[in-house]
Order: structure tokens, then C-alpha cells, then sequence
């Protein structure tokens, strides 16, 4: 399954499609830390599996789209969010950016959804193609310089 | 049975327009795939919209209680005003008469036929909208008027506002039967 990681750096997100576990978005600052963030993102991707499919065994209840944090490393914070469609959404942040509180992850996750929901709903998208929506960039941009003031 | 009277509640009374959009979208699309160029694809929308126009008006004429209109000033607003509004939820703005009084704009701040599009590269010269185009000038063909309606700036292309540009060419006297194009 594809899925929607958004790297920040700051905090790297990554969007990851539903179907192949491929990135159809990546941003990161500064973007020469990439490739270890692919390695980072691609280990979550195992411990998201296994938060789905736990709380999949718990028929009655609805699981929760935000998965919270996933599992820190030496330098990073690695968090989750999964849509009922399988689309994942990481964030990975930087450990020393201790200020960032939950309710503002929660946040960017869902400005996160509600971006990609919208670049689905644009005709010219083909589900599947890598995003490059200007909408997109400048919400991630957004995001990013709204939180530039917690990186000190 | 009366047809019921129209005003913005009828659009609004969709709940919200994803799937007019998105069915718009999917029509555009399709018509890229097809044609595979924006020439012509233009072209497409402006027949297809011309059919609507040529249908719609009776409609519009039926719901709303608007009579006859005297001139030209009359019909741009009652376009803005009335048929935007019953349509599409929206009430342009009427601007830039020309001196002769046959020619304005309508300016559209918002569209609902392009919330969340964003034109690809490759479609540059794409006016994903003229299906209204061609609504317009069929519409108004049907009340013996003969219009040149042409997108003169549209957001998806870059512009800040969207401005549809009517002009009157001349009242048509006989009575021709609505032909499909």
C-alpha cells in the first residue's frame, strides 16, 4: 500500500500512497538530510502496520486517524496518522525540538489530510502520480515557517 | 404544477457542490484524453455548454419571474444576479461597458466549477470553464440575441480574478429552430 509520508525537517513530511509504500511527497529542510530521512520513514512504515492491525482486532472501536508518536530516535521524533484509506502521513521531528505539543502535531496532520484531499479532488491528479501541487508546497511551507520559531 | 421559484437557495439546497465539481472535472478530463488538444477540447466545452444554454433557459425563464428585458444593461444584470445565483450560487460582477453599450464583464471572484483544480503544464491554453461560454451564448440565442462570449482572465491560468467578456452583436430577427451544433 502506498503511503503519504511528509517529511518535515523542522520536521520532514512525507506523504505515502495507499497501495505500494512509495513517497508521492517529500519535503524536507535542508534537503540534504533526505536520504536519511527515507530510511527513517521506511522504518516507521513498520510500526504504523502494526498499530492498524491492532487495533483492527478490537472490532468494536473506531480506530483513531492520528497514531501519534511512533518511536523516537537518538535525533527524531517519528509521528504517524492513517486515513481509512491507507494513506499514511509521517511527520518526523527533530528530537531537540522539545516545545512541539500534541495538539500541534494533531494539527499539521490534518491540515496534511485536508491538502492531500484536495490535490485528490483536482481532475488532472492521477492517484498514484507524485504531487506537485503549488496549493500543497505553499501549505507545507506554511507549516514549516510556522514552526521555524520552536527550532532555535 | 408549478415550477418552483428559483434563487440561491436552489443551488445551496445541494448541501455542498463536491460532485457537480468533481463531475465537471471528470467531463474536462475525459475531453483532454479524447481530443488531446486544448484547441479543440475548447471548442467541445463551448458545443456542449451551447446544448445546455439552448435547454436552460426555458428553465430559468420558468423559475424565475423575470419578463422581457428592455436593453443590453438589463440582461447583464439579470445574468449576474439572477441566473449566476440560481446556478451556480454565485453573483458576478457587472464592469467595463463599453462606450457603445454593447459590450461588459462579468468578474467572478470565486467558481465553483474549478475549486481545487490546478491546470497541468501541458494544458496552458486549456479555458477549462468555457462551458459557460457556450451556456451564455446559448441561452441568450434563445431570446433572439446573438452574443460573442469569451473568457478574458481566468484564475487557473494565473490571473487574479476570472472575467467573462459578452458582447452583443445583433438582435435575431427570424425565428430559427433551436439546432444542435
Amino acid at each position: 500500500m502506498e503511503i503519504c509520508k511528509v517529511f518535515f525537517h523542522l520536521s520532514v513530511s512525507v506523504i505515502l500512497s495507499p497501495l505500494q509504500n512509495y513517497p508521492l511527497y517529500i519535503r524536507s529542510v535542508p534537503s540534504q538530510s533526505e536520504l536519511k530521512f527515507h530510511y527513517t520513514v521506511h522504518t516507521s512504515l513498520d510500526v504504523v502496520e502494526e498499530k492498524i492491525s491492532t487495533a483492527g482486532k478490537a472490532m468494536a472501536e473506531q480506530r483513531e486517524l492520528y497514531l501519534g508518536l511512533l518511536y523516537p530516535t537518538e535525533d527524531y521524533k517519528v509521528y504517524g496518522y492513517v486515513t481509512n484509506s491507507k494513506v499514511k502521513f509521517v511527520i518526523v521531528v527533530d528530537s531537540s525540538n522539545t516545545s512541539l505539543r500534541d495538539n500541534e502535531i494533531r494539527s499539521m496532520f490534518r491540515k496534511l489530510h485536508n491538502s492531500f484531499t484536495d490535490v485528490m479532488c483536482n481532475p488532472f491528479y492521477n492517484p498514484g502520480d507524485p504531487i506537485q501541487s503549488r496549493a500543497m508546497f505553499t501549505m507545507v511551507s506554511g507549516l514549516k515557517s510556522d514552526k521555524c520559531g520552536w527550532l532555535v | 404544477y408549478v415550477r418552483p421559484q428559483g434563487g440561491a437557495q436552489d443551488f445551496k439546497k445541494w448541501g455542498n457542490s463536491e460532485l457537480f465539481t468533481l463531475t465537471y472535472g471528470a467531463l474536462v478530463t475525459q475531453l483532454c484524453k479524447d481530443y488531446e488538444n486544448d484547441e479543440e477540447v475548447n471548442k467541445q466545452l463551448d458545443k456542449m455548454g451551447y446544448n445546455i444554454g439552448v435547454r436552460l433557459i426555458e428553465d430559468f425563464l420558468a423559475r424565475s419571474s423575470v419578463g422581457r428585458c428592455h436593453d443590453f444593461r438589463e440582461t447583464a444584470d439579470v445574468i449576474a444576479k439572477v441566473a449566476f445565483k440560481m446556478y451556480l450560487g454565485i453573483t458576478p460582477s457587472v464592469t467595463n461597458w463599453s462606450p457603445a453599450g454593447d459590450e461588459f464583464s462579468l468578474i467572478l471572484e470565486s467558481n465553483p466549477l474549478v475549486d481545487f483544480v490546478e491546470l497541468p503544464d501541458n494544458h496552458s491554453t486549456l479555458i477549462y470553464s468555457n462551458l459557460l461560454c457556450g451556456v451564455l451564448r446559448g441561452a441568450l440565442e434563445m431570446v433572439q440575441m446573438a452574443v460573442d462570449v469569451r473568457f478574458a482572465q481566468d484564475t487557473l491560468r494565473g490571473d487574479n480574478v476570472t472575467e467573462i467578456r459578452m458582447k452583443f452583436i445583433k438582435r435575431i430577427e427570424e425565428n430559427l429552430p433551436a439546432g444542435d451544433e
